[in-house]
Parts: structure tokens; C-alpha cells; sequence
């Protein structure tokens, strides 16, 4: 029998073993502010779709959180500081065995129609996520259980390290939560044509291609906006929204590139402000599990390594603006880890050459990328390499030719790789490093056991010391060589006290939307 | 005449058929529309997903069956990219197209008959080497380089006229002189030498030697001759206009139809493409045979010669 005070020492040893994760709430009750007044409007480069209004159809980029951030909300997501913080959960606990993850949920939420959000409403949210990366995170997920209305609890098939990863940060919207009665009510076309959230802003109208409008949700749990109206409007062409920030037409115009962002950047009044997301661009060498070529060789692939100037690339594509990069997996990433520079050296690089035995260089053969940044990154880095003797032609392709022939193997010489794709280090390792990748053009067997070794190990710290040391092992062998991470480069006026962008780490737009504020005139 | 019609009606079908056929492999000759959809490192779960979603995991010839039979329902699908149906978003965007065809147009007549008119009248004087430039510049300079001229002058330097967007008289300005240009080269052109041909015939040179006013003789005996394949050209620019405007758009935001196919392109969203397309291509087909029909009604030798 079991006596009290053994009850108290298990339930003592429970809580203690249980590897808890009690996160502080982002904020208290609602504070009381000034009414939200005044427009802040978006030039967007991107058409807005209404699938975005739509957590449950989020397609794996992150366009569409520029939207989700100011309509919906989630139990936990990337806010100022911290990568995955508590908001319509105000906590969550993880069971010691890593299979069950219990979200205790901020109470008297309310959505855009009033309707208080629940425990259902969160378990109706991740059943009809069709998504990005749906089947797998589904497919990992035993039970979804509403212990109360504001308790939930997930039960996972096997412990899963990357539960989390792929569910409270943009690698899904799986958390993002919508008023199960209402969807019932309107159907999904229903809902996209008049989406209801929790997010700080409400929907009031959209012209599909043309502009969204939102209104302040003065009842928002976080902060109530200081903003009233919010207006996105797509604008196409990159002159155009520069012309349509200096006449103060918009307040934020995105994606200013080039010779119009150094314009912008000279404009008294207006500044220009770099974000950076999890992109990042990296050469492949295909052929380096090809004993005759010249690629096989570590030598000359730590040359090409050597003769790529980035920071010159940095300067003269994105006015010095953009991270540079040491690795394929991008520096906000979970378990990144640091390389060591590579420095900008052409001499050094030829010596490897000719070590190598191609004193006199050799034919690399295509430089296949993209057509955007493919060509933009892609030509200074064929003229680098071509300094040093390896000529390569570059061969800017369409891009979703680009990536059928990329994903198909087909390519051949050196590769001209990118991706923007959400996750942590292993989703990006197991796609483009490890066998069986969809851009893997081969692998080590050191890589490939390390990786089977870190996807069954639940510490975290062990699991980091794992993954870092594949990424050591891939710098080891100049198995890549990594170019530069973009930003994307924004203008942004003078109205504007809080513009948003950069609060959020690797979030490319503006947001919290709530933290917005217009200049006092 | 009957038979005649009926004909015509045959080729305006066939024509429209081999359109629907062009336009569904060229689309698809294109790409892989999920690759577009998702981030690149997208795993390839996901891209089937997609693929079964949309249906574009099914043979080419089970696609084009359901496309086809969709089509003579009337459904023309719903967009990839936007989640609905497409003669929905096309219907949205037709009035804004609607509207700078009308404005473009009204410009180009405007401009282009009085300056041909003036070309022909004063013909290799200074008015109409003036006019030839106008005409040369109006064909040759591109559309999107004079609006983001239009957009600096008027909008950044001046501040006169909102760079883009709809909404108000003064947003359809730069766009409809943008566009208008073009046409009011090729329609002051052709003014000019269908007024040339018509000074010179016979009954305008009685007119004269009859000692009508020059006035008379040009704007009633040679104008109204002059202006009938002017306009006929007009009718069909007009509907060219509707569908074509996809970089004046584009570069203004115009919420029109060629900004929805510039769109349709950029996502790989077959529907919208396809339906642009057949929709655009409808309207030319449909304007060429009442076209066709109209000349037999006025001319008996055209349906009896075919």
C-alpha cells in the first residue's frame, strides 16, 4: 500500500523529473492603452493569397506569416527574444520519456467574434492542418486529449525531438489557432473569404491580388494595437514601391534591392533596414564521390572555399548588408554551429590547386543555378573562381526547372544551392547531406551514422554535440562551400516610430504587429 | 450568308479548341507548379501532396479530359495560387482591365487620328516628321521603361499623380497614357495613310476642284472615308488592350487581367493562365467573326468569294 507520504515524494520526484519547461508568460492581462487611431500601410512584393488567412494551409514559406502574425495567434511562437515563446499556451510541460507535451492555455482569449478560445478549439486547429510538413508531424502524433478547456495534452508515438520544432516555430502553422465553431459554421472557402482569429487584427476586407485591409482587436491578449488600420498592398514592381515610399503613399515597402536600395538608402527621410530569415546559399559539388574529378579532391574544394571573396559579394549585392555565411544551415538555426571563416585567399587557393595537380586550373563545367539568385550571387562567385583557374559557365536556369533537375540529380559540376525552408540543423542536414536527402548527390558514412545517432537522442545537449559535430565534419571536408545568407533588403518612411521589422530574429517582416507605432505629429 | 456563318462559326470553334490545347501543354511545359508553392529544401512528401492536391499527379491526358469538360460546363477551375475559382478572380479584375482599355483608348484616338489627320494634310512638313517621331517612339520605346519614366516625373518629382494602385480618376492616368501610347502610334500610323490614300482619289479632287472649302473637303469628304479601318483596327486594339496590358499593369499595380496572368505566370498557376488565355482568346475569336460577318453583310463579294 501506499502510504501519503510516499504519494508526496512521487508526485515531488514527478515534477522533478519531469523535464519541465515552465515558460514565463509573454505578458499579464490586457493593459489599457489609447484607442488605437491612424493607417500604417505595407508596400508588398509578394502577391497576398487568401490561403494565408488560413493557418491550416500554410505552405512551408515564410510569406504567409506576414499575415498569420497579425490575424491569428498560436500557442507558441517566435517573438522579440525569444525563438519559441508562450502565448495562447502560457506554459507547457514535457514528460521525462519526451511523449507527451501538456499546454496549459492563457484563459478568456477571446477571437475576433467574441468567442472565447478553448482547448478544442486548439485540438480542431492541429486535426485540420494540411500544411507544410503535415504528414509528418501527424504521423509522429499518437493522441491529441482536451483534459479541460484550457489543457491539452499531445501523446507522441516515440519520443521525438524535433516535436516543438516543427510545431511551435513557422515550419508548420499547426499551432495557430482558429475558432473551431465558426469554421464549422462558414466551411474552409468560408473562412478564407472571412478568416476570424486571435491575432491583434481583424479582417476587413481583401481584393485577391490588390491590397488586405485589417482593423485593430482592441480586446488582443498580448497588447491592445496602436494602430488602428494596417494595409497591405502588392505592388509588383521594386520602382514602384521605392516611388511609392517616398511619396509617403506606404509606409513600408519590402524588397528594395540593388542600385534602387543605395537610392534608398541616400533619400533624407527614409531609411533602409535589413532583415534576415533562414536563407542562406552555398555551392554543391556533385562530383566529389566521382574518383575522376577534379572535385573529388578535399583540395580543391577547400580552394574553391578560399577564392570566393563574400565580403566583396556582401558589398557589392546587398550594400554590406547580408550575413555571411561558413555553412549551408543558417546561423538562427537550432544546433548550428559555428565554422571558422574562410578567408579570402586567391594565392593560397591556386597553391591547393596545385597541389591538387591542376596547376593550370581546369574546366568545372556548369554553374547551374536560379534565376534571381543564382545569377546575382552566382556570376561574382563564377569570376572568383575563375581567378584562381577553375573556369566554370554559368547557367542560370528557371526556377522550377532549377529545382526538378536539382531534386532529380541531374545536375553536374557545381551547383548554385539554396534554401529558405523552416526547421532546425538536422531537417536542413537531411535534405541536402545525409543519404537519401532530396538534394543529397552523396554522403559519408560518418555524416549518415551520426545522423541516425541524433534522431533518437532526447538530451538536447548531447543531441547539439551530435549534430555539431556533423557540421564540423562537412566543414572538414570542404563538402560545401557557403556563400552568403541574403537579407532582405526594406524601406521604410518617416511616419512610422515602430516599423516591426527585425523585432522578431529571423523573421522577414514586420512584426508583432501590435508593437507598431505611428510618430506623434 | 447562312452557310457562309456557319462556317466561320466552325473555324472560331476549331480555333478556340487548338487554343485550349496549346495553352494546357505550354503551360505544363513549363514547371512544376509545387516547386513554387513551397520553400526550396521542401521535402518531397510534401510537394506529393501537393501534386495529389491539385491533381497534377494524374496523366496529362486524364488532366486535359477533366480541364476540357470543365470547360464546356463553364468552370474553368479554380487557381492554384489563390484557392479560387478562377472566372471568379477574372471577373473581379475584368472591370479595372475594362476601364484603362476604355481610358487608353480614348487617349489613342484623341492623339492618334488628329495627329495623322494633321501628318497627312501637311505630308513631309515639319508636322508630320513631328508626327512620324511621336509614332516612332510610341512603337518603339517599351512600356514598362515610360511608365517607370511617368512614375519619377509625375509622382516622385512633381508629386502630381499616385504612383500606383486604383481607386480614383487620378490613378488611371499615367496608366492609360502608358498604354494608350503604343496604340496611338499604330492608330495616328494608320491614319495618316488612310487619309493619304483617300486625298488622293478621285472624288476628293472634284471636291476641291469644285471649290469646296479645304475644310469641308478633309473633315467631311476624306475624314469619314479615312476613319472606317481606323476604327475597325480600334475595335480589335481594344480587346487586344483588355488582355495584353500585363506590364503596364504590373508596373502600376493595376488590379486588371494582365496583372492577374503576370501572376498566374510567376506561381506556375496553370488554371489562371489557361483561363486567361482562353478567356483573352475567346474575346479576339468573337470579335473577329462578327468582324467577318459584318464585311459579308456590307460586302456580298466576301461570302461569295468564300
Amino acid at each position: 500500500m501506499i502510504g501519503p507520504r510516499r504519494i508526496r515524494l512521487t508526485a515531488l520526484a514527478a515534477a522533478s523529473l519531469a523535464v519541465l519547461l515552465i515558460a514565463t508568460p509573454a505578458a499579464g492581462p490586457i493593459p489599457t492603452a489609447a484607442a488605437a487611431e491612424g493607417q500604417a500601410t505595407w508596400a508588398v512584393h509578394i502577391t497576398l493569397a487568401p490561403t494565408w488567412f488560413d493557418p491550416a494551409e500554410t505552405p512551408g514559406i515564410i510569406t504567409p506569416f506576414m499575415v498569420l502574425y497579425a490575424m491569428h495567434d498560436a500557442l507558441v511562437k517566435p517573438m522579440p527574444g525569444r525563438p519559441m515563446t508562450p502565448s495562447l499556451a502560457e506554459s507547457w510541460t514535457v514528460s521525462r520519456d519526451g511523449l507527451v507535451y501538456e499546454f496549459a492555455l492563457r484563459r478568456n482569449v477571446r477571437f475576433h467574434n467574441g468567442e472565447v478560445m478553448t482547448a478544442e478549439d486548439v485540438k480542431f486547429s492541429f486535426e485540420r492542418y494540411r500544411g507544410a510538413s503535415a504528414t509528418l508531424l501527424k504521423s509522429k502524433v499518437a493522441a491529441v486529449d482536451v483534459l479541460d478547456p484550457s489543457r491539452i495534452r499531445f501523446t507522441l508515438k516515440q519520443a521525438w525531438p524535433d516535436f516543438l520544432a516543427f510545431y511551435a516555430t513557422p515550419a508548420t502553422g499547426a499551432a495557430w489557432v482558429v475558432p473551431k465553431k465558426y469554421v464549422e459554421q462558414v466551411g474552409d472557402e468560408g473562412f478564407k473569404k472571412a478568416p476570424i482569429g486571435a491575432g491583434p487584427y481583424k479582417f476587413v476586407s481583401f481584393r485577391p491580388g490588390v491590397e488586405l485591409t485589417l482593423e485593430a482587436h482592441e480586446q488582443y491578449w498580448r497588447k491592445p494595437p496602436s494602430v488602428k488600420t494596417l494595409v497591405l498592398r502588392v505592388i509588383p514592381d521594386e520602382s514602384t514601391r521605392l516611388a511609392a515610399l517616398k511619396r509617403g503613399e506606404v509606409d513600408v515597402a519590402y524588397s528594395i534591392t540593388g542600385p534602387l536600395a543605395e537610392e534608398l538608402r541616400r533619400t533624407p527621410g527614409l531609411a533602409l533596414v535589413p532583415t534576415h530569415f533562414m536563407f542562406t546559399t552555398w555551392l554543391v559539388f556533385p562530383d566529389q564521390w566521382d574518383a575522376k574529378s577534379p572535385w573529388h579532391d578535399r583540395r580543391v574544394r577547400l580552394a574553391a572555399n578560399l577564392a570566393i571573396d563574400r565580403p566583396g559579394i556582401n558589398q557589392a549585392v546587398y550594400l554590406g548588408l547580408s550575413r555571411l555565411s561558413y555553412s549551408f544551415i543558417p546561423q538562427g538555426m537550432e544546433f548550428f554551429w559555428t565554422p571558422p571563416p574562410y578567408p579570402f585567399d586567391p594565392r593560397h587557393a591556386k597553391q591547393l590547386l596545385a597541389e591538387a595537380g591542376y596547376p593550370n586550373g581546369f574546366d568545372g563545367g556548369d554553374l547551374s543555378g536560379d534565376t534571381i539568385y543564382g545569377v546575382a550571387i552566382g556570376e561574382p562567385v563564377v569570376n572568383y573562381l575563375q581567378q584562381i583557374g577553375i573556369r566554370l559557365h554559368l547557367r542560370p536556369m528557371e526556377r522550377a526547372a532549377f529545382f526538378k533537375e536539382y531534386g532529380e540529380k541531374k545536375l553536374r559540376g557545381v551547383i548554385f544551392s539554396g534554401s529558405g525552408a523552416p526547421g532546425n540543423a538536422p531537417t536542413r542536414l537531411e535534405q541536402y547531406a545525409v543519404s537519401g536527402g532530396r538534394y543529397t548527390y552523396g554522403a559519408y558514412p560518418d555524416v549518415d551514422g551520426l545522423y541516425a545517432e541524433q534522431a533518437s537522442e532526447m538530451n538536447p545537449r548531447a543531441r547539439q554535440q551530435i549534430l555539431h559535430r556533423m557540421q564540423q565534419l562537412i566543414h572538414d571536408k570542404a563538402m560545401f562551400a557557403p556563400v552568403i545568407e541574403p537579407a532582405l533588403l526594406n524601406g521604410v518612411g518617416s511616419r512610422l516610430e515602430v516599423h516591426g521589422l527585425g523585432l522578431i530574429a529571423n523573421h522577414a517582416y514586420s512584426a508583432p504587429y501590435e508593437d507598431l507605432r505611428l510618430r506623434r505629429p | 450568308m447562312k452557310r457562309y456563318i456557319v462556317k466561320r462559326v466552325g473555324y472560331a470553334l476549331v480555333s478556340l479548341v487548338l487554343l485550349s490545347i496549346t495553352i494546357f501543354l505550354f503551360v505544363r511545359l513549363t514547371g512544376d507548379p509545387a516547386v513554387l508553392l513551397v520553400e526550396p529544401g521542401a521535402s518531397q512528401a510534401d510537394l506529393d501532396a501537393i501534386h495529389q492536391q491539385f491533381g497534377l499527379d494524374r496523366p496529362l491526358w486524364v488532366q486535359y479530359g477533366r480541364f476540357a469538360s470543365s470547360l464546356l460546363r463553364g468552370d474553368l477551375g479554380h487557381s492554384f495560387y489563390y484557392r479560387t475559382p478562377v472566372l471568379e478572380l477574372y471577373l473581379s479584375r475584368l472591370p479595372s482591365s475594362l476601364l484603362l482599355a476604355a481610358a487608353a483608348m480614348t487617349f489613342s484616338l484623341v492623339i492618334g487620328i488628329p495627329t495623322g489627320i494633321i501628318a497627312a494634310v501637311r505630308v513631309n512638313r515639319w508636322w508630320d516628321s513631328a508626327g512620324k517621331i511621336f509614332a516612332l517612339l510610341g512603337l518603339s520605346l517599351p512600356s514598362f521603361w515610360v511608365g517607370l519614366l511617368l512614375i519619377l516625373f509625375f509622382s516622385v518629382y512633381l508629386g502630381w499623380l499616385p504612383s500606383s494602385g486604383s481607386g480614383t480618376a487620378a490613378h488611371l492616368v499615367m496608366p492609360a497614357f502608358a498604354l494608350g501610347w503604343y496604340f496611338a502610334a499604330a492608330h495616328m500610323r494608320l491614319t495618316r495613310s488612310s487619309m493619304l490614300d483617300v486625298l488622293g482619289s478621285e472624288y476628293v479632287k472634284l471636291a476641291r476642284l469644285k471649290g469646296l472649302p479645304e475644310a469641308l473637303v478633309i473633315g467631311k469628304h476624306a475624314f469619314k472615308n479615312a476613319l472606317i479601318p481606323v476604327l475597325t483596327l480600334a475595335g480589335i486594339n481594344l480587346v487586344i488592350m483588355v488582355n495584353v496590358a500585363v506590364v503596364v499593369e504590373t508596373v502600376f499595380a493595376w488590379p486588371g487581367v494582365g496583372r492577374l496572368l503576370y501572376e498566374g505566370i510567376a506561381f506556375r498557376d496553370f488554371p489562371v493562365v489557361q483561363a486567361t488565355v482562353i478567356l483573352g482568346g475567346a474575346m479576339i475569336v468573337i470579335v473577329n467573326l462578327l468582324v467577318d460577318i459584318l464585311y459579308a453583310l456590307i460586302d456580298p463579294r466576301i461570302r461569295l468569294d468564300r
